[in-house]
């Protein structure tokens, strides 16, 4: 007895659809999860603290712009706001971006092309992330470095994403817990 | 009779001397426009980042205007008002040319040629740094690079016009090769 061929795509969409469908929950479902925890929290950004003639203006701004881009990307706050915003004034949750920096080494973007292993260009900053009365919730070193391919402004786009990457992986207590710790 | 005395040494003499002048002249030509256009038509620039409304790395004209300063490029426009300018810097930086094509015909360039090829395919820039305050108070950034030279041009013009600026134009230190001076 041959088997019925023509019930052969009928039988796979009777699979597919469903298995289809339960995917596409379960990738919905996973972000919501992940971001539920913190997303009550907003953050704003102050640019980086150095001492005068350490660290360029074009740098400095370019790791604040970029920084800006990553955490808005991460979509592990609320809202994210710049250096000085009113609007952020009124927002009971609101975390505080401090960045210090360590140590910085300007490159030569011709030196990497011509002998890859010299002419990197390195940004360090200490990262510190508080709440309003000022308790310290994330503290850590993060550095940015660009070693063969591209312009040394390079360097603080690497910077930003590491220290986006450090707070989305940062376990932040919840907002009325940590209000509570702080009193 | 002329021809018949000469020498191979001022045969080689009489075709330098031409040359020589038309060089001199195209040179002369170059600077004449580059000085015209800082004046009038405003300044090639590169937008690197902190433009809203504009891409990163987008080629356009940089004119300073009384209104505040401009930014055109195709299909892109943005204007930074005078008075919301908090401080302006300009600075010096060296680049590889050729883009992301020149990379990849160096890295196929056999016996390492293609770093020697580095090494002749870099040219020096000038960045102009800008922070400036929107209507909430925020702190936004942005850099641009320009060709070398033009920077300060754009920065006494900013001032002129009102822009602060917290070093003067006046003050300008002298520039290094490795680039990263900041006026």
């Amino acid at each position: 007895m041959k088997p019925n061929r023509s019930l052969l795509p009928v039988t796979l969409a009777r699979i597919a659809g469903p298995a289809l469908l339960l995917c596409i929950i379960c990738l919905g479902l996973i972000p919501r999860g992940f971001a539920a925890d913190t997303a009550a929290w907003s953050i704003q950004v102050e640019p980086v603290t150095a001492e005068e003639g350490q660290l360029p203006p074009d740098f400095s701004m370019a790791i604040y712009e970029d920084l800006l881009a990553q955490l808005v990307k991460t979509g592990k706050f609320q809202q994210v706001y710049r250096s000085g915003d009113h609007q952020a004034d009124g927002v009971p949750n609101l975390l505080v971006l401090h960045m210090t920096l360590l140590n910085f080494e300007r490159g030569n973007q011709t030196q990497r092309a011509v002998t890859t292993v010299k002419g990197a260009t390195k940004v360090q900053v200490h990262l510190k992330v508080s709440a309003r009365d000022g308790n310290a919730l994330v503290e850590k070193d993060v550095q940015g470095t660009v070693r063969f391919f591209g312009e040394n402004l390079k360097a603080t786009n690497a910077l930003a994403k590491s220290i986006a990457e450090t707070l989305r992986d940062a376990s932040l207590p919840a907002p009325t817990a940590a209000k509570a710790a702080g009193q | 009779m002329l021809i018949a005395r000469a020498t191979p040494r001022s045969c080689i003499l009489l075709f330098l001397l031409p040359f020589s002048w038309i060089c001199t002249s195209l040179f002369a030509q170059t600077a004449n426009t580059a000085n015209d256009s800082t004046a009038a038509s405003g300044v090639r620039a590169t937008h690197v980042l902190g433009l809203e409304g504009v891409k990163r790395n987008h080629h356009g004209t940089l004119t300073v205007q009384p209104s505040g300063l401009n930014f055109e490029a195709k299909g892109a426009r943005s204007t930074i008002a005078i008075a919301s300018i908090q401080d302006v810097f300009t600075g010096q930086d060296s680049r590889q040319t050729g883009g992301k094509v020149l990379t990849v015909a160096k890295m196929g360039v056999p016996y390492g040629g293609g770093r020697v090829l580095s090494l002749f395919s870099h040219e020096k820039v000038d960045s102009l740094t800008l922070e400036y305050r929107d209507a909430n108070g925020a702190l936004h950034g942005t850099v641009f690079t320009i060709p070398l030279g033009q920077a300060a041009d754009l920065k006494k013009q900013l001032v002129a016009l009102g822009a602060h600026a917290s070093i003067p134009v006046e003050s300008q230190p002298e520039k290094k090769d490795d680039g990263g001076n900041k006026q």
